[in-house]
């Protein structure tokens, strides 16, 4: 009973605190990803120069939550709402958000008629910028180890265009598309999936290079390719988002040789700018705005 | 005295709960739109969690309702992908909740595996199926009939209020769980099987078949479950049920420190799903921090369970 009494008393002492009058609610059920969380801390410093408050809720990767904290947000009366998931799996929250007259905005999200605009990175060019440069390094033939993740619509984009790539060059084989087990943050098991690719090929060469979606499980792979100790048989690499230890492994210039890199905190500070507009009752024409990428390579990593 | 708090505590917790937020929240908590916000946003833990009950009054657990309840979305789902009618997908998707629930009970009772043991292997298993028949992706836009979707937003207008589908759903599996648990020979038989198996094996009860069906319920409400949910969110993902479990289980825990003998009863879990879904919904109207709701949410379980634990031990 006490200890009930006490964490009562410790809620209002946390809340005590904290103005009533909210404004713009974010919510998503990635925060722990660095990408959703980076392009929320973009977010949050362009808000706090605006002088908005923001409320962050992270619903640990359940996505009906999402839909919760949506209704939660409307009864709030909030201003705007920023998501960053998929919102086809949060329609009716978007519904219940247009009912209330409340704008929401995605961020790195997904297309949808219910959210003013997305504000994201251009998947298609991504994936599209890494597999060219795979099939341009490898002079447009040999063997290729794709990692893909085909349940996160984001990520499911970029292998397809990648297949797309690869199937334009008659010489390239793609000899496994691996869906990691992500649960351990995807390097471990790509690691284990690329050990057992490279012992099914033992040969010298057999393998010419690895496609990977995002970073993990670029650096899964390139552990196995020099724990098999096959690192100088130039097999490329290639990841998408320039985490800090893709960065790292770029820099050494070995086989992990490009990756791209998204500007998450342009990115947050885009979707301000679209939820300023928002708010003001401005006309957003465009439903897609894409931030810039660049190419990482052993020339800039260390950037 | 100590008899009195064990079970009045968890409740008075509540209500104390309950007083906090609406003094907080004067203008937006007591109001009818965010309490029918909060019985939609609860019905598919009341639903996971009151057919846990079921299992859990014979002392048994099942942690594979989850990865269940994302199963029977993804049967669903791929059904409708199939192009068959939704009645279809949804019969599928109960079946499978039955069938995976009697193997459960199969190997629990039957094979004589501990449930903790069994049923952390089939969540592995459930979790495999759903990933290989979806092959990883999430189903969802056109794949998604309206019809079946359109459910998780239709309602029952009362006047200016409308209740919504998924909380009568919710109701009426609460209520027909309670009648089971409390009103028929099968319940009572489950709870003397969980005061001592042995001695209700010497008296009769049939404990490995009334076993089985209790499984086999409890796999079906986390079907149930798990389809309420692929229409809440219009679409179908090998994980997205795997949250409800340790919430289940949290609230049937929180509903035992209200029973006199420390059983779970329907009513009781009702009150721990309550319990669990008001804090969520007041705390993020107070802005109070994702992570820090998530330890006090906790406390609050271990406070409610230690109050009831330590009371125990006092009459002892």
């Amino acid at each position: 009973m006490k200890t009930l009494l006490k964490t009562a008393v410790s809620l209002f002492a946390l809340t005590a605190s904290s103005a009533w009058a909210e404004t713009v609610a974010v919510i998503t059920p990635y925060l722990a990803q660095p990408g959703t969380q980076m392009a929320i801390e973009g977010f949050e410093a362009a808000a706090s120069e605006k002088e908005w408050e923001v409320n962050v809720i992270d619903t640990a990767g359940d996505v009906a939550s999402v839909i919760s904290r949506i209704e939660d947000s409307i009864t709030q009366n909030v201003d705007a709402i920023v998501i960053a998931v998929d919102p086809a799996q949060v329609n009716v929250g978007l519904q219940s958000a247009k009912e209330a007259g409340i704008p929401v905005v995605g961020l790195d999200a997904g297309t949808d008629p219910l959210l003013v605009a997305n504000v994201t990175s251009n998947g298609y060019a991504m994936a599209a910028e890494t597999s060219v440069y795979i099939a341009n390094r490898i002079e447009g033939a040999g063997k290729v180890v794709m990692f893909v993740f085909d349940a996160f619509p984001p990520v499911q984009i970029r292998g397809v265009v990648a297949d797309a790539i690869f199937g334009n060059f008659p010489d390239i084989e793609v000899l496994d598309r691996v869906t990691p087990d992500v649960s351990d943050g995807g390097i471990a098991d790509s690691r284990a999936k690329m050990e057992a690719i490279l012992a099914a090929n033992p040969e010298a060469g057999s393998i010419a290079a690895v496609w990977a979606a995002w970073d993990q499980p670029a650096l899964g792979a390139l552990q196995a390719i020099e724990g098999a100790g096959r690192e100088g048989e130039g097999i490329v690499i290639t990841g998408i988002d320039a985490n800090p230890q893709a960065r790292d492994a770029i820099a050494l210039a070995g086989n992990f040789e490009a990756s791209i890199a998204q500007d998450f905190g342009a990115m947050g500070a885009a979707a301000a700018d679209v939820v300023a507009g928002a708010m003001s009752g401005a006309e957003q024409r465009a439903r897609v705005i894409y931030v810039p990428t660049k190419m990482v390579t052993a020339n800039n990593a260390g950037q | 005295m100590m008899q009195k708090l064990r079970q009045s505590g968890t409740l008075l917790g509540f209500v104390l709960i309950l007083l906090f937020f609406a003094l907080k929240l004067p203008d937006t908590f007591l109001t009818a739109r965010n309490l029918i916000n909060i019985s939609q946003q609860l019905s598919m833990l009341a639903v996971v969690a009151t057919t846990m009950t079921i299992v859990m009054v014979m002392n048994d657990f099942d942690l594979s309702v989850g990865s269940m309840a994302s199963l029977s979305g993804i049967v669903a789902a791929m059904i409708f992908t199939a192009g068959y009618p939704v009645w279809v997908g949804l019969s599928a998707a109960l079946l499978v909740g039955v069938l995976g629930g009697l193997f459960n009970g199969f190997l629990v009772s039957v094979v004589g595996i501990l449930p903790f043991v069994a049923t952390l292997g089939t969540l592995t298993v459930f979790s495999g199926m759903a990933f290989l028949l979806s092959d990883g992706k999430t189903v969802f836009g056109r794949d998604i009939p309206a019809s079946f979707s359109g459910f998780a937003r239709a309602g029952i207008e009362i006047g200016d209020i409308k209740i919504p589908m998924l909380t009568i759903t919710a109701g009426l599996v609460i209520f027909i769980c309670w009648c089971i648990l409390e009103h028929t020979n099968f319940g009572r038989r489950l709870y003397a099987i969980g005061g001592n198996k042995e001695a209700s094996h010497l008296a009769g009860i049939k404990v490995v078949r009334l076993r089985l069906y209790a499984f086999s319920l409890t796999g079906l409400g986390a079907a149930g479950a798990g389809l309420m949910y692929a229409a809440r969110v219009a679409s179908a993902n090998p994980t997205q049920g795997s949250g409800l479990m340790l919430d289940a289980i949290a609230a049937v825990f929180l509903g035992m420190t209200m029973s006199r003998r420390g059983e779970p009863k329907v009513i009781y879990t009702l009150v721990g799903v309550l319990i669990l879904g008001v804090l969520d919904n007041g705390m993020t109207q107070l802005r109070v921090d994702s992570y820090v709701r998530e330890i006090l949410v906790g406390l609050i379980v271990l406070a409610a369970v230690a109050v009831a634990s330590l009371s125990k031990l006092r009459q002892a």
